[in-house]
Parts: structure tokens; C-alpha cells; sequence
């Protein structure tokens, strides 16, 4: 930890000498601009409201994430017995039947990673906010890591349409997809929206400034971006 | 500082990746995205799975669940599985053909810009190699009931699947950007 914040120390940051590194394309250029010279996009020392935004957007994918594992997201109607399925019983029923490999990726893509996400949005917007004092280091691994991962949970609906369109053999056996399904994509839908908005810079901000203030040695850290 | 063909250079805070030099990387940003156009337009002619159940058989394609979803009144999912699947890899290939074949020859092609910004957004959203995934997770949950194969239009779309990521990853994002730029200049 201490070589980390050592060497953060020495960093020139941009923001100090006001430089704005585009969100999109990367350059950095005065803040004093208000888009990108290179690509276009708009220019802001930080996300803009990075924190209010991931918030905002992770209680919407923690209300959907209710009804995503409480409804049944496809019902198979097989010789004429109807099984409606949420997606923790669609797990059990592999495990059940030893398909081991497969329940554990239903499980980690399906319960695991968006379960996961949540709670690492919400810690990491803690840790940016200043509540919580983790290594930043680790913290821009955590992000990068629930950036990637996200979308893969999108596999479980995937399956629906897939059985829904294959499994129509008339009395044999159909499928039809569930309410949960739609609340299940809009949990991984906003998710990764939320994901999106953080901003992991926020992170070394916090660090540095509490560094600052605990040395005594008060810098101008934290600026008011013009933009936004 | 410059970084030598086939290197990268990282972070000095968070170890993340910043840059890498990838070698002879336009040609093949543009070559992979070519290959990934025609094979996602070859792709809807071939069956994907093929189910003998009850007497009965059932192909699959890639528009087909999209289509089912929808059939059954499932608009906005069907709507996200074919807008994931479909129309977002088509949107990459033909996206990086456009910014990166002209630049080929130090071109730009009009608009380069901002079809680049919006590739840059839409990445993530492109969600080839999850459906893939998809597709064997499937054939395990019905493989006890039916019998099921796998068709060319599968093994085409596997082949699509790392044709598009050799394009995505063909060309570091900086790199492209920089060379817009520079091409710009020249102009």
C-alpha cells in the first residue's frame, strides 16, 4: 500500500494542471474546452454526478432484481405437466440432475454476477464517497472486472429465447417465456449502465485527498468541474 | 515514450492496461471486420441446431428466437436478444470497416469521427460470444428430451465470434484515435 500511494504522489495529474482526459477517445485537453478537439464528445474533468448517476441506477436494478428471481422466467408445459421456473429453481433442477457444470454457470452468471455488481457499485460509490477506506488499487480492479463481467449474465435470456423458439413440438412439450425474464434483462441492461457512469477516478481523488489532509498539507484537490 | 510493436504499457496506478501497439493493426482491424460482415450475413442461411423430438424437427437460426419472443408477445425481449445478437455485431463490423479500411491509406471517410465515438459506446453491447454460450447451455437443458445437432450456421458463428473479437482487439482504441487524428491533419 505504501509504494502505491508513494508513487501516486509523484504522479502529475491532470486535473492539477488542468487537463480533462476524454471520456471516449482518451486525449487530454484544457478543461477549459467544452468538447473534445479530437472526437467530439463532451469534456469533463470527471464523470458528471458519477456517483448520483451508478446510485440511482443500481436501486432501479435492485427493485428489478426482485421480481427477476421471484417470477418464473419461462414455463415448460411437457406432456401436459406444467413446470414454471424462476431462475434459482432452473439452477437446482441442473444441480439436481448433476449437471454440475451447467448449474454453476447458471449460477455464476445469473445470481452470482449481478448480485456481485450490486454490492461492488455500492461499495466502490462508498469508497468514493469517502465511507470506506479500501486500497484504490484494488477497488479500479474490482470496477474493471464488474465492467467486463456484466454482460454475460445477458446468457439467461438468451437461453429463454432460444427454448422458446426450439421446444415448440405441440403436446409434446412448449415453452413460453416468463414475466421474470423481462425483469431479469433490465436488471443486467441497468447494471451495466451503472457501471458505465462510475467513474474510477473518483477513487484516487478520495485517496489523495484524505492523503493531503492527513499530512497537514492542504492542496487544492478537489475542483469544481466547469462543465457539468 | 514510444512503445515498440507487439508491446503494451500500463498504469502506473492501477496497473491497467493503456496502450498497446499491436503489429500490422489496421489492416487487421479491417480484415477480421470483413470476414465477421460476410459470415454474419452467411450465418442466417444455415440452421443453427437441428432438434428431432416426438416425431418431429426443429431448426433453429439466429433470427428465430428474436422471432419466437415475439410471437409470443414477448416485444421488448425479443427486441434486446435480436438488437444484441444481430444488429449490434452488424453495426461493429461494418462501423470498423468504415473508420479503419480508408485509414488503410491514410484516409478518413466522412463522419470517421463519430461513427468511432459511437463503436466505442457500443462495444459492450455486442454480445456474440454470450450467445454462443447461450446456445450450450440450451442444447444441455434439452438434450434429454430431443435429440440435437449442431448446424454449420453454428460452427459459422463460432468462427464470427473470434473473427469479430480479432477485430475488435485488431487495433488499441488510443491507436486509432491517434491515427484519425494524424490523418486529419493531413488532409
Amino acid at each position: 500500500m505504501k509504494d502505491i500511494l508513494a508513487s501516486a504522489e509523484e504522479l502529475p495529474r491532470g486535473i492539477d494542471q488542468n487537463l480533462a482526459g476524454c471520456h471516449i477517445c482518451g486525449k487530454a485537453s484544457p478543461t477549459s474546452l467544452e468538447h473534445c478537439p479530437r472526437c467530439g464528445s463532451h469534456l469533463h474533468l470527471r464523470k458528471p454526478h458519477s456517483i448520483q448517476r451508478t446510485l440511482a441506477l443500481l436501486a432501479a436494478a435492485a427493485i428489478f432484481y426482485i421480481p427477476a428471481n421471484l417470477l418464473p422466467i419461462m414455463t415448460i408445459v411437457e406432456v401436459g405437466e406444467v413446470t414454471k421456473a424462476t431462475i434459482i429453481e432452473g439452477m437446482i433442477n441442473f444441480w439436481k440432475a448433476g449437471a454440475y457444470p451447467i448449474a454453476i454457470v447458471i449460477f455464476t452468471a445469473s445470481i452470482l454476477i449481478p448480485l456481485l455488481k450490486i454490492i461492488a457499485l455500492c461499495w466502490l460509490c462508498a469508497a468514493a464517497s469517502g465511507r470506506l477506506h479500501p486500497s484504490p488499487k484494488a477497488l479500479s480492479r474490482i470496477y474493471l472486472i464488474t465492467e467486463l463481467l456484466g454482460r454475460w449474465s445477458m446468457v439467461d435470456i438468451f437461453v429463454v429465447g432460444i427454448l422458446v423458439a426450439l421446444a415448440q413440438l405441440g403436446n409434446y412439450m412448449t415453452v413460453t417465456i416468463g414475466p421474470g425474464a423481462l425483469a431479469f434483462g433490465c436488471v443486467v441492461i441497468v447494471t451495466m449502465f451503472s457501471a458505465m457512469s462510475f467513474d474510477p477516478r473518483l477513487l484516487w481523488d478520495r485517496m489523495l485527498a484524505e492523503q493531503s489532509q492527513s499530512s497537514n498539507h492542504p492542496q487544492p484537490l478537489e475542483r469544481t468541474d466547469p462543465n457539468s | 515514450m514510444p512503445v515498440p510493436e507487439g508491446t503494451a504499457a500500463r498504469c502506473k496506478r492501477c496497473d491497467a492496461v493503456l496502450f498497446q501497439n499491436r503489429p500490422a493493426s489496421l489492416r487487421r482491424a479491417t480484415a477480421f471486420a470483413i470476414t465477421a460482415l460476410i459470415l454474419l450475413v452467411l450465418v442466417h442461411f444455415f440452421p443453427f441446431l437441428t432438434m428431432d423430438a416426438a416425431g418431429m424437427r426443429r431448426t433453429l437460426n439466429l433470427t428465430s428466437a428474436t422471432i419466437a419472443l415475439m410471437d409470443q408477445g414477448s416485444v421488448l425481449v425479443g427486441l434486446g436478444v435480436g438488437l444484441f445478437t444481430v444488429v449490434m455485431p452488424m453495426i461493429m463490423a461494418s462501423g470498423l470497416i468504415f473508420v479503419c479500411g480508408p485509414l488503410i491509406f491514410g484516409r478518413i471517410a466522412p463522419g470517421a469521427f463519430t461513427v468511432a465515438r459511437w463503436l466505442s459506446r457500443m462495444e459492450p453491447w455486442n454480445m456474440i460470444e454470450v450467445f454462443v454460450l447461450a446456445v450450450l447451455v440450451s442444447l444441455l437443458k434439452i438434450a434429454k428430451v430431443a435429440d440435437v445437432h449442431f448446424g454449420i450456421g453454428f460452427y459459422l458463428f463460432c468462427i464470427l465470434m473470434l473473427c469479430m473479437a480479432a477485430a475488435v482487439s485488431g487495433i488499441d482504441r488510443d491507436e486509432l484515435w491517434d491515427r484519425l487524428e494524424v490523418a486529419r491533419g493531413k488532409k
